[in-house]
């Protein structure tokens, strides 16, 4: 985007015409404001271990960052997420997945995590935020009775041997 | 060669030699020879092929005569006085030397001029580069043989001679000047002003004459450039420098030029004395028809002339230069100081000077935390003023200025102060009030366009020194306000800052008169274009729908009857909290009977414009009560509403803790203190032990404290009712670098224009927050560097790894 020249007034108008653009059919005005809201809320939460930021200046698409919560065989890992808004944001649910391989049982070889508040259980009160410290704690609390890599799932009981070979595999 | 042919010397030879050798060494007695003999001498002479030889031996002579006799005796006669001999005398021996080096050389002059008149008339034969040519010949001689190293004295001499010259030529200039007022220096006079010798020993007229003769001789032997150009150079110059040391220094407000004019004309008339007899010559001497025509007196004194005025320009620009801090700082009485300083600077090469020299004035004498940032503003205005009329290209005025305005940047209360002067509000600066309601004013928005109205053949190049950014000649502004505000590079800020103090002024007067802010908000919509001014506007119009409610509200009332009259009478201000800077939050429980009172205006305002309700700001405002006590009446005290709500609870109860009253107000025990203060010093509350404060009802029981000394508590009271212009700067600051710590987690590393260019799309801007530019945030970042709290790379920030 070619705006660093342009009067600021007029750049903060075309930034949410870009948001209108990029979202497709559906007006987009009132979604984009609402991601606006939410990086704000995010902003000013000022929680540890989680973070989220557009990637470029397409406020659709997010990168975000989770830290390994103390305690967990997780601990000083950092993953690296994309979250990507759909168009009927916030009452269809964004689409996250690991950039970061991230080897637990509830997440595939690609990335993609099965959490229920990101299915079936999505609603329009989650935000990025939520979702975010969702993702944090199912790192430490995995459901093993749904795992997508079984490999994981059966280790996760010997927590020394886990926390072994994540480590060995973990690749930032 | 000469021996071999003597053996066939004919025998007329030696005798015509001799002849001719004789004639030419002295010409001044009659010719020792008549001309037919001279001329068959020469003619022989020539014959024999010796004619070339004649003016050899001549100029031979004069070299050996000169190098042996003449110039050791020239400096022996002007050194023979040394020590305490006196100046007169050193004049005189000086006059002496070179009458006696004249004297000497006369006769060798004379032969040189025969042998020349000779040789062009090619008598008996003889050729050689005429007499012209013989001179320049001599004179070059003599030149290098006197003058190849000139001993000191002479210079010293020379000097002193012709100081004094210069102050009778002064003084008698000045005498002429004054007219026939009779000699001054009469009895009380000691000594002489112009050779300062008592007065029966002046020798003033012995000195003009001496000058006189000097100049004849020097300029009869072509030495007087090479004698006197030094001197009298050097003279002039410490001459100049003196009277303007005297005359112009710290004096800004006369202009100097045509005074100087006139005084450079009189020292003219010295330099005419000392060239006097280049002067005179061209008319007086008879020039032989073929002999380079001397040098014009005109010409000479013409060229002295020039050199004076070069002199001058530069010495006052030098001292201008140096006071140049002065000067702008007594702007505009220092107009004519300027325009002199503009005349001459244009004359000499010294802009460069200028710049730097102003660059480190300001920044020794002005931009140091001594300085209160008014009287930098006020500065800054002036220079502005001054600067633009010394140099209408306006890159002085751009150049010089760039550290004032680098330095207001990093005052906290730059924008407040502008905005104040600019309103008029700030005590004894007028200067931008005045410039808002200029006619004709620069708009900021039509500024930046392209200007049509610009003639190209009026187009001049700008000056060497412009700094070469982007923005060109066309953008360099001269216009006060537009370059205040463009301090910081947008006029947000000030909007901003004006909204905030003109809420404030608002909410301290409380009367509803708004005459002047609206005036200047119309003002300022000139200059600001008026989406702008919207928000000011608004405000403005709460103030007149406040009034226009409230007595609707009190027509209202007046009409119920007696018993359902409300116990106090309430005037409201209505604000669109849309539209005002956000206004402190202070939280504070009235007492019942107001609460009261406010509930009822509240239900008025509803029925009166549905759908709207009233949130009250209880802490601003003012009451006006009358406090009744046994023995006396306080009345029409204007107070603040949380003093009215303290004293109304002692109503109840005449003795309260501090904690109690804490409780009841609902605000923080220190707040109470505080505001307890005022009624101690009204003596109608006094401290007792415990921290148990009563009620004072006789004030017999304590000595009342004196009513001038009305110390209100003064802490708040002068405090501004909006969060302040840094407090709100300093919550974006903190808001941004949540931005930039998360952007740079998750996207690693970015640069400065990355940066920027995320901050301005994602932080949602609201009323009140104002713009950052990349500098600006170039600055952030690099105190956070600093911090180490950021990591720069090839201009590529990201976060230490320590803090992911």
């Amino acid at each position: 985007m070619a705006s660093q020249n342009m009067d600021p007034a007029a750049a903060s108008s075309t930034a949410a015409l870009k948001g209108n653009e990029t979202g497709g059919s559906v007006p987009k005005g009132s979604v984009s404001k609402r991601l606006q809201q939410e990086l704000m809320t995010l902003m000013m939460s000022g929680d540890k271990g989680i973070s989220a930021f557009p990637e470029s200046d397409n406020l659709f698409k997010w990168i975000g960052t989770i830290d390994g919560a103390q305690g967990t065989v997780y601990e000083g890992l950092r993953y690296k997420l994309s979250l990507e808004f759909p168009s009927g944001y916030p009452y269809n649910a964004p689409r996250v997945k690991f950039i970061t391989s991230c080897f637990h049982p509830n997440v595939d070889e690609n990335g993609f995590i099965c959490l229920d508040i990101l299915k079936e259980k999505w609603s329009a009160l989650y935000d990025v935020r939520s979702i975010l410290l969702s993702i944090q704690s199912l790192l430490g609390e995995p459901n093993n009775d749904s795992p997508m890599n079984s490999v994981a799932a059966e280790l996760w009981d010997n927590q020394e041997a886990f926390k072994a070979h994540l480590h060995a595999t973990y690749k930032n | 060669m000469k021996d071999g042919r003597s053996v066939s010397m004919p025998p007329g030879l030696p005798a015509a030699w001799a002849a001719v050798t004789a004639a030419l060494v002295s010409p001044v007695a009659p010719p020792a020879a008549p001309d037919e003999t001279i001329s068959d001498a020469l003619a022989l002479l020539c014959e024999q092929g010796l004619g070339q030889y004649v003016e050899g031996w001549l100029l031979e002579t004069l070299q050996v005569r000169l190098t042996t006799d003449v110039a050791p005796e020239f400096w022996a006669g002007l050194e023979h006085l040394d020590g305490d001999s006196q100046e007169r005398d050193r004049a005189r021996a000086l006059l002496d030397a070179f009458r006696t080096l004249f004297l000497r050389l006369e006769p060798f002059l004379g032969g040189l001029e025969q042998l020349g008149s000779w040789q062009n008339e090619g008598r008996g034969g003889l050729v050689g580069p005429g007499a012209h040519g013989l001179r320049e010949r001599a004179f070059s001689v003599i030149r290098a043989i006197l003058l190849f190293s000139p001993s000191p004295v002479l210079q010293q001499r020379v000097l002193e001679f012709y100081s004094r010259t210069f102050s009778v030529h002064m003084r008698q200039v000045r005498e002429g000047l004054e007219g026939e007022e009779g000699p001054e220096e009469a009895d009380g006079e000691c000594v002489c002003p112009g050779c300062a010798a008592l007065p029966q020993l002046c020798w003033c007229k012995e000195a003009l004459e001496q000058l006189q003769e000097l100049s004849h001789i020097l300029s009869r032997l072509q030495l007087l450039e090479r004698v006197s150009s030094e001197a009298v150079t050097s003279i002039l110059h410490r001459l100049i420098e003196q009277r303007m040391e005297q005359r112009c220094r710290g004096e800004y407000e006369s202009s100097f030029l045509a005074d100087f004019n006139d005084w450079l004309e009189q020292v003219l008339g010295w330099l005419s004395r000392v060239f006097a007899s280049e002067v005179g010559e061209t008319g007086t001497r008879s020039v032989p028809a073929d002999s380079k025509p001397d040098q014009p007196g005109g010409a000479i004194l013409q060229r002295w002339r020039c050199h004076m005025h070069q002199f001058f320009c530069r010495i006052y620009v030098n001292m201008r230069i140096e006071e140049l801090f002065s000067i702008i700082r007594d702007f505009p009485e220092s107009i004519p100081a300027i325009e002199d300083l503009k005349f001459c600077l244009e004359r000499t090469n010294q802009r460069q000077q200028l710049l730097t020299s102003l660059k480190s004035a300001f920044e020794t004498r002005l931009l140091h935390p001594g300085v209160h940032t008014s009287d930098i503003i006020t500065v800054y205005i002036s220079a502005i003023k001054a600067l633009r009329e010394l140099d209408p290209s306006m890159v002085i005025l751009q150049v010089a200025c760039q550290p004032i305005r680098k330095y207001l940047r990093t005052r906290e209360d730059t924008v407040r102060q502008i905005v104040g002067s600019l309103t008029g509000d700030a005590e004894g600066c007028s200067d931008l009030a005045n410039e808002l309601s200029r006619a004709d004013p620069v708009t900021l928005e039509t500024q930046d366009s392209e200007d049509e109205g610009s003639d190209p053949d009026e187009w001049t190049p700008d000056p060497t020194d412009a700094l070469t950014d982007k923005m060109g000649s066309k953008r360099r502004s001269s216009d006060i306000i537009s370059l205040l505000v463009s301090i910081y590079g947008s006029k947000e800020i000030f909007i901003d800052e004006y909204k905030t103090v003109l809420a404030d002024r608002l909410l301290h007067q409380l009367n509803y008169n708004t005459a002047r802010e609206i005036r200047n908000v119309e003002l300022l919509k000139l200059r600001f274009g008026e989406s702008h001014m919207h928000y000011c506007e608004v405000m403005l119009k709460d103030v007149a729908d406040s009034r226009r409610i409230n007595s609707n509200i009190r027509e209202e009332e007046a009409r119920l009857p007696a018993e359902e009259q409300p116990p106090i009478p309430l005037s409201a201000m209505i604000l669109s909290s849309e539209f005002w800077p956000q206004l402190k939050e202070e939280k504070m429980e009235l007492p019942a009977v107001i609460s009261k009172a406010m509930e009822a205006y509240t239900h008025r305002f509803e029925k009166l414009k549905a759908m709207r309700t009233l949130s009250w700001k209880p802490h601003l405002g003012s009451v006006t009560l009358d406090v009744e006590l046994e023995d006396r009446t306080l009345s029409n005290l204007s107070v603040s509403p949380i003093h009215a709500a303290i004293i109304l609870h002692f109503q109840d109860k005449s003795t309260w803790t501090l904690e109690e009253l804490s409780g009841a107000l609902g605000v923080s025990q220190e707040l109470v203190r505080r505001k307890l203060a005022l009624w101690q010093q009204h003596g109608v509350v006094q401290e007792e032990a415990g921290g148990r404060y009563s009620i004072l009802e006789t004030a017999s029981s304590r000595e009342r404290p004196e009513r001038a000394v009305m110390l209100i508590d003064s802490d708040e009271e002068g405090d501004s009712n909006t969060t302040t212009q840094s407090e709100q700067r300093e919550e974006k600051l903190q808001l941004f670098w949540a931005y930039i710590q998360a952007m740079l987690t998750n996207l690693e590393s970015m640069t400065l224009e990355r940066i920027h260019s995320m901050l301005r799309m994602f932080v949602a801007t609201g009323p009140g927050v104002t713009e950052m530019d990349v500098n600006e945030l170039q600055a952030f970042l690099q105190k956070k560097v600093r911090d180490h709290q950021l990591i720069v790379s090839a201009g590529v920030y990201r976060l230490p790894k320590s803090s992911q």
